[in-house]
């Protein structure tokens, strides 16, 4: 694909002498690998030197304890709460940022970078003239009710997030649940089959609010059914008082079959996977249409 | 009326960085003038400064600034430092420490800060090349937090979270005198029960070399002889900077904590010259008046004053306004024992007045008071003061200290020993 050459790489204004140096001492306290990365883009443009420039920025300004969190790659590190980045040393991380890579951003358009891969993705849209992916789109309960069929005290997510290969979701498992009085009594665990039963509930979200056919047709909410799944391992039990974060990624989706795997943590720890929870489903419109 | 006592220094000066160092330049009358690196270029008339010694600040970088490690600080408190806010950063720890406060001493309501700096000229001026150069939407967002008038009120109220009452001076070389007067009222009228009073000026080629072209620096480059208050032959001042920190405390916080005060402060007055911009009145009108209020305000009479930590500059008229003023005040025959330390420790501008008198206060706890240095022939119009020229060991009972500022603006400090 000759297209390809081209997505690699932007149009960059060269340095003159003076920004060269300009640019040497605002970047003096980054690493080797960050300095010669910035150079080498401002000469060839190439995007692939992004996230070493960028990191490199950002881990110049942490504390030294905090760095090495950096290195472990998470994109969904948080930059106030995993850190630390307050206000105004985001300030200094955008500053150097144009500076480095010869860009301006809006103050508006910092709001929404809430993590390492929201800046990266902002970035990379903003350095190639795109515009930004859409952001994940967030649906409290009463729009959940609205999607699904399913109804309390039989509903298990209580926001959802829906980005546009997966959907989020949470449950906070308050103790009050009808079935955690047998489940066991004085011992309330939540149950795995409810767990698998709240990933199944993501994946009918996902597939009627994310899903259209071919020629526009939404996924009937009432012709949806749980037809089955490949393997689960439940890792972790899980208590009321503790948040259940829901995620499913659909595998396929080919009418009448949709094939999710899923996976539920609590505060980042590993409580249950799932692999092929596959559903039925139909179009909206009568498929005789 | 609350009394108002003194129960903490924090010392980061030419003459030292410690309060046993300080001490002991005092008493020995050792200087802290030398020829500044910065200063021995060509184009710079001036060769002499009194600089703090151990830190060196003068990158622009902060980052790149050492220092004594006992002060070691993360680089979010550092970046909207400047280099006299360092040093009134250091100060302020050495005088918490010293004084055995807890945090939560520190940092409560009833606790404030009243500081004195003109800014960091050299942060300003580098911070606004650098916008024209570069952009405006490329500098160091901290530019002026850590530059202007102000800075380190900005910086010492965040870093060591306080709540009380805060605000800065900028009364050029009386500045630190009116914090220091303002900060007294506002423990002896019960609004605050205790403050921090901190002074502070960066000592670099920026800050320096524009009084040359006032003629109010000595072009002298002998650092033994340079700095002569009092001295017939006296030429101009030799600049200097630092970070001083007081900590004064109402009479019921002192008997809670159970400490041991250095002194009391009785007293301050002010007045102006309402004269020129930057020579002072030819009588000393404004500095005689500041002296008068003083010592109404803390009702002693003028005999009882036992030393004067004079402002004396070692400029020719400067020196000579406050001799006229002191004579007005010190009229009846008897002359108290009267020196100017900035032979030793240089001029540090919004800093003098308040390192003056933490020198008072080492005065009374180390039972001595240190000579007028450096005079090889005695002005003549200060015949009839008592100009000691070297350390007396006394301990007089009442002090008092003047400064005078650009403007003709004068205070006038009075001090008492706290055994009597």
């Amino acid at each position: 694909m000759n297209s390809g050459i081209e997505s690699d790489t932007v149009a960059v204004a060269p340095l003159s002498d003076d920004e060269r140096g300009d640019l040497a001492d605002s970047l003096k306290r980054c690493s080797e690998e960050t300095r010669q990365a910035a150079f080498e883009f401002r000469e060839s443009g190439k995007l692939s030197l992004l996230p070493t420039i960028i990191l490199g920025i950002i881990e110049r300004f942490l504390e030294p304890e905090i760095r090495p969190k950096l290195k472990e790659g998470d994109g969904s590190l948080k930059l106030i709460d995993d850190l630390g980045i307050d206000s105004l040393t985001m300030m200094e991380i955008v500053v150097l940022v144009e500076e480095s890579l010869d860009l301006s951003i809006d103050n508006e358009e910092l709001r929404d970078l809430r993590t390492l891969d929201d800046v990266r993705v902002f970035l990379d849209a903003k350095i190639r003239n795109i515009p930004l992916p859409e952001k994940n789109k967030h649906y409290g309960v009463e729009a959940i009710l609205a999607a699904i069929p399913h109804h309390v005290p039989f509903l298990f997510l209580s926001e959802v997030s829906l980005g546009k290969n997966e959907a989020i979701g949470t449950y906070p498992i308050s103790g009050l649940e009808e079935f955690l009085k047998g489940h066991f009594p004085e011992n309330p665990v939540f149950p795995a089959s409810i767990m698998l039963e709240a990933l199944g509930q993501l994946a009918v979200f996902y597939l009627v609010t994310a899903q259209k056919s071919e020629s526009g047709q939404s996924v009937n909410p009432k012709k949806i059914l749980f037809t089955g799944c490949e393997a689960v391992r439940c890792q972790r039990i899980c208590v009321p008082g503790e948040t259940l974060t829901l995620s499913i990624k659909p595998k396929s989706i080919r009418h009448p079959i949709a094939k999710f795997e899923g996976k539920i943590t609590v505060e980042g720890e590993s409580a249950a996977w799932a692999e092929d929870i596959s559903l039925t489903f139909d179009w909206s419109e009568a498929t005789e249409a | 009326m609350s009394r108002v006592f003194v129960t903490g220094l924090g010392f980061i000066c030419s003459i030292g960085n410690d309060e046993q160092t300080v001490v002991d330049h005092l008493r020995e009358l050792k200087h802290g003038m030398e020829l500044f690196p910065p200063l021995q270029v060509p184009e710079s008339p001036v060769k002499l400064a009194a600089p703090v010694k151990d830190f060196d600040v003068e990158s622009f970088d902060p980052e790149d600034w050492t220092y004594p490690k006992e002060y070691r600080l993360r680089r979010e408190v550092l970046r909207s430092f400047s280099p006299h806010v360092m040093y009134a950063y250091c100060s302020m720890k050495q005088a918490i420490e010293q004084a055995g406060l807890e945090e939560s001493d520190v940092s409560n309501p009833e606790t404030g800060l009243y500081t004195a700096s003109a800014g960091s000229s050299r942060f300003l001026h580098r911070s606004i090349d650098k916008m024209y150069k570069r952009g405006i939407m490329r500098c160091n967002p901290l530019n002026i937090v850590s530059s202007v008038a102000g800075t380190v009120s900005f910086n010492l109220v965040s870093n060591y979270q306080i709540q009380g009452a805060s605000t800065g001076f900028a009364s050029a070389c009386a500045s630190s005198g009116h914090a220091l007067g303002f900060a007294f009222d506002e423990v002896k009228r019960g609004r605050q029960k205790r403050m921090f009073v901190v002074g502070a000026e960066d000592c670099n080629f920026d800050s320096i070399v524009p009084f040359a072209v006032m003629r109010a620096l000595s072009l002298s480059t002998d650092p033994d002889s340079a700095a002569r208050p009092f001295d017939k032959n006296r030429q101009g001042f030799v600049s200097s900077g630092g970070g001083v920190t007081m900590i004064l405390e109402s009479e019921e916080e002192v008997q809670r904590r159970g400490v041991t005060p250095y002194g009391e402060i009785v007293g301050w007055g002010q007045a102006s010259d309402g004269y020129n911009v930057a020579i002072s009145h030819p009588d000393g009108r404004g500095l005689q008046n500041a002296m008068l209020s003083a010592l109404k305000d803390a009702q002693v009479t003028s005999e009882q004053i036992g030393y004067v930590n004079a402002h004396a500059p070692s400029t020719p008229i400067g020196d000579l306004s406050e001799v006229i003023a002191m004579k007005e005040v010190f009229n009846n025959g008897t002359s108290p024992m009267i020196s100017s330390t900035k032979a030793l420790t240089g001029h540090g501008l919004s800093l003098s007045s308040i390192l003056e008198s933490g020198i008072c206060m080492l005065n009374y706890k180390n039972g001595f008071v240190p000579g007028s240095a450096h005079i090889e022939e005695l002005m003549p119009e200060a015949e009839s003061l008592n100009i000691i020229q070297t350390t007396q060991e006394e301990k007089p009972e009442y002090m008092m200290s003047n400064s005078s500022g650009f403007g003709g603006a004068n205070t006038s400090l009075i001090f008492r020993s706290c055994q009597s």
